[in-house]
């Protein structure tokens, strides 16, 4: 039902191999981490034309900067075929020498800024496609040199070509992320109201709001952007406009909806305080599409590209429910559909996306922490006994899982004792013997929370050789644990020891 | 794919659940409430509560995900990826002071525990296949009253189990292992104190160099803690049961038995030497004492698997 109507994949060269096209990505990749380490993962993208798409996007031919250099000098002396120049140009402008040459000619970005006001339409669309081209610029100073550019895009945000408006959009949201001093300019030109203004006028046009999504993403991943874009961006109709495109429309796919949920992830996750969003209904519409993704996931639904939408509707949730009142917390996730969504979430990607399993594994912490009623569905519909199975894995999902166990343990006696009649008890003594310090800590305190619980639950724990393990804490473990340990012993189990 | 009860649930209409919906973190059942009070003892070292966490957008918990994010955005998604993330599955550590083994398996972790851990002295640091060897050893090791009872009566009982048999003095309790239970000759029997000297000529048997390892280690003055690195890699210092410094030899001395010397003790045990010593750790403390585990041992240490 959802599509990702348009993945592009840059094939690389021809006559590259599997293997060197996997080397490619893995070096991509590592890339990308190391730039995310360095605080510094930018993207730009590049928007291509319909005879384009089915093609490499790399080109092997460098057109040549000769070519730029006599293209602009054409453009420069008027003439008829302007058109079929600046098509010309838009073309040689793909490589980024050229890209690099263009912008040393004197005058030249000052000509496209002159033809974008062209009377003449497509003038004005193939001057912008140059602009959207030297926009995708690798080099760092080539995107700033669009600037004179800027005011105009912005003008011309809402316009009635809907391709003219996508290549407005994303060159503005190419170009903002490459300086503070870029970033600035455009924020005095207004871009968040002219944002708020497209998206408001072009909810229907779903190119558009794709569009509007990128940009506004890549604003909102700046530097600051927690103090000189966010309240701007909560102030005006963005976020509504936001969550009402949440839901993929069938037809057009998930793309307009993957932008819009990075938009929010990125409002949720850079302040505590989601008071805002919480009012205009995010975390309702938030829980709401959760539910239907993880039914569509539960399915087995193979829709390409869906875990690109359900990873930043996880964060939103998990991190508007950390604002949420635990009082209202059923009026605003609903009933315990998203319990059962989030454990189908995490058992569904638990192999090939473990991290995002264990992103919904935090989801669930946050929704079952103060609530008895979601420990206790968890419960009721026997979602236990799988949860306790995730227990093995590492990579921070058992430590998130424990945590889950040790919320519902927390709530009442009652839930102790069917979480031992589970088998909870001898997983602990497995989980006791980690490596991971934390889980052992924390197994240690879901461990006194069973055997305070009732009698019963302590002579089970006995019988499992519990105490010869607590006693190897004791005697060898260190601080906190070997506290824990040792009060266990002394204050709850001594009748048991011999 | 998930179970299919799991799907009717997501389909299902509303899911009603019987419970309690109290959702608040301070409102408290009676029985609750007599918990926290637990919790809120003196000295109690429990602090867990439940905790929503907020993420920022830079937590490295949204790495992996950021990445998917901006592949995406590259034209370098690939929606089936062929390298696909492997899950890790957590592995085991062993918690005793000074051994940092670590296990893929909770079976490989149990096998090393029980080999190396189980059944160890905590005077010596030996460790001992099994309890009731245990319990020998400590009493004809670290109990003078054994000695002294041993200077006039049959102490020294057969180690086959259920035997009963008991002996003057260690040779002849070899002796009986030897021609009634049928244990190799050149097996690895211990050497008592005295006998030290009359057998240091002999070279055939390294472990005699072990009996200086005795010594050291009983008037040492090591804390309970520290057991494994010292007795796990002792290749030189073999003494038939007491020091493992592999696990197959674990495996075949799990069977046999040893012949345990008599050590002079002196001060450091009473009459009243534990009688379950079966862990390091619950002997009385008058028993174990100081540091200095590690006099005497020199072995491999380090990482096992």
């Amino acid at each position: 039902m959802w599509r990702l109507n348009k993945v592009r994949y840059k094939a690389g060269r021809q006559g590259d191999s599997l293997e060197e096209l996997r080397l490619k990505r893995r070096e991509h990749e590592r890339t990308l981490r190391q730039a995310r380490r360095d605080r510094q993962l930018v993207s730009k993208r590049l928007l291509l034309n319909e005879d384009e798409e089915q093609q490499d996007i790399t080109m092997d031919t460098t057109p040549g900067e000769q070519d730029v250099v006599s293209l602009v000098h054409k453009l420069q002396h008027s003439g008829p075929e302007k058109e079929a120049n600046l098509k010309a140009l838009s073309k040689a402008l793909r490589d980024p020498s050229a890209q690099l040459t263009f912008v040393k000619l004197e005058n030249s970005v000052h000509l496209l800024v002159g033809l974008l006001t062209s009377s003449n339409a497509q003038c004005r669309l193939q001057a912008v496609q140059c602009l959207h081209e030297l926009s995708h610029s690798p080099h760092k100073n080539v995107a700033p040199a669009c600037l004179p550019a800027t005011s105009y895009l912005l003008t011309y945000l809402s316009g009635p070509s809907t391709k003219f408006s996508e290549l407005c959009l994303y060159t503005l949201g190419n170009i903002c992320p490459d300086s503070d001093a870029v970033k600035e300019k455009l924020l005095a030109q207004g871009i968040i109201p002219a944002l708020a203004t497209c998206m408001e006028n072009q909810r229907h046009n779903l190119a558009v709001v794709e569009a509007v999504g990128f940009t506004l993403s890549q604003l909102l991943q700046t530097k600051d952007a927690a103090v000189k874009i966010i309240p701007m961006v909560l102030a005006s109709t963005l976020p509504s406009n936001l969550l009402s495109v949440l839901t993929p429309d069938p037809k057009f796919g998930l793309a307009p909806a993957i932008e819009c949920a990075w938009c929010l992830h990125y409002l949720t996750s850079s302040s505590k305080d989601n008071r805002e969003l919480l009012c205009r209904g995010a975390l309702v519409q938030c829980s709401s599409l959760l539910v239907s993704l993880g039914r569509a996931v539960a399915e087995g639904n193979k829709d390409e590209g869906l875990e690109l939408l359900v990873c930043p509707v996880l964060r939103c949730v998990g991190n508007l429910l950390f604002s949420c009142p635990v009082e209202g917390l059923s009026t605003q996730v609903g009933d315990v559909h998203l319990v059962v969504a989030l454990c189908g979430l995490v058992q569904a990607y638990l192999h090939t996306q473990p991290a995002l399993a264990r992103e919904a594994a935090w989801v669930l912490n946050n929704l079952t922490a103060h609530s008895s009623q979601f420990c206790s569905a968890l419960l009721t519909l026997n979602l236990v006994p799988g949860l306790i199975q995730l227990l093995r894995f590492s990579q921070g999902i058992n430590t998130m899982i424990l945590r889950i166990l040790a919320n519902i343990a927390h709530k009442k006696q009652e839930f102790c004792i069917q979480l031992t009649q589970l088998g909870l008890l001898s997983v602990l003594c497995a989980t006791l013997k980690m490596v991971d310090q934390e889980m052992v800590t924390l197994s240690l305190d879901v461990l006194f929370m069973l055997v305070v619980s009732s009698p019963q639950v302590a002579a089970e724990f006995v019988n499992q050789g519990g105490l010869s393990l607590l006693e190897a804490i004791q005697y060898n473990g260190e601080g906190d644990r070997r506290r824990r340990a040792t009060y266990l012993l002394e204050q709850h189990l001594l009748s048991y020891r011999l | 794919m998930l179970q299919p009860d799991m799907f009717q649930l997501m389909t299902a209409g509303d899911v009603s659940v019987r419970g309690c919906h109290e959702e608040s973190p301070t409102g408290a059942s009676e029985k609750q409430q007599k918990r926290r009070q637990s919790e809120s003892e003196e000295g109690n070292p429990f602090s867990f509560s439940p905790q929503r966490l907020h993420l920022h957008r830079d937590h490295e918990l949204f790495e992996d995900g950021d990445i998917l994010r901006h592949m995406y955005l590259q034209d370098l998604y690939i929606l089936e990826a062929e390298d696909k993330p492997t899950l890790s599955v957590s592995e085991f550590a062993c918690h005793i002071s000074g051994c940092s083994s670590v296990f893929s398996t909770l079976e490989e972790y149990e096998h090393h525990y029980n080999s190396l851990h189980r059944h160890v002295c905590c005077s010596c640091r030996r460790s001992l296949p099994n309890a009731r060897l245990l319990d020998i050893h400590i009493q004809e090791w670290h109990d003078s009253l054994f000695t002294i009872l041993a200077q006039r009566q049959d102490m020294y009982q057969c180690l086959v189990e259920g035997c009963g048999q008991k002996f003057r003095t260690t040779q002849h309790r070899k002796d009986h292992l030897i021609r009634i239970h049928k244990y190799p000759p050149d097996f690895r029997f211990d050497k008592t104190k005295k006998d030290k000297r009359t057998r240091e000529t002999k070279t055939q048997q390294q472990k005699d160099a072990a009996m200086e390892v005795v010594d050291d280690v009983c008037e040492s003055e090591g804390v309970c803690d520290v057991m494994c690195n010292v007795l796990s890699d002792q290749p030189e210092h073999e003494e038939s049961m007491e020091t493992h410094a592999s696990e197959e030899e674990a495996a075949r001395l799990a069977k046999s038995t040893e012949d345990l010397p008599a050590a002079a003790q002196g001060s450091d045990s009473t009459s009243s030497a534990p009688a379950k010593a079966q862990y390091s750790y619950r002997v009385p403390p008058a028993v174990c004492f100081g540091h200095g585990s590690v006099r005497g041992f020199r072995g491999r240490r380090g990482r096992r698997k």
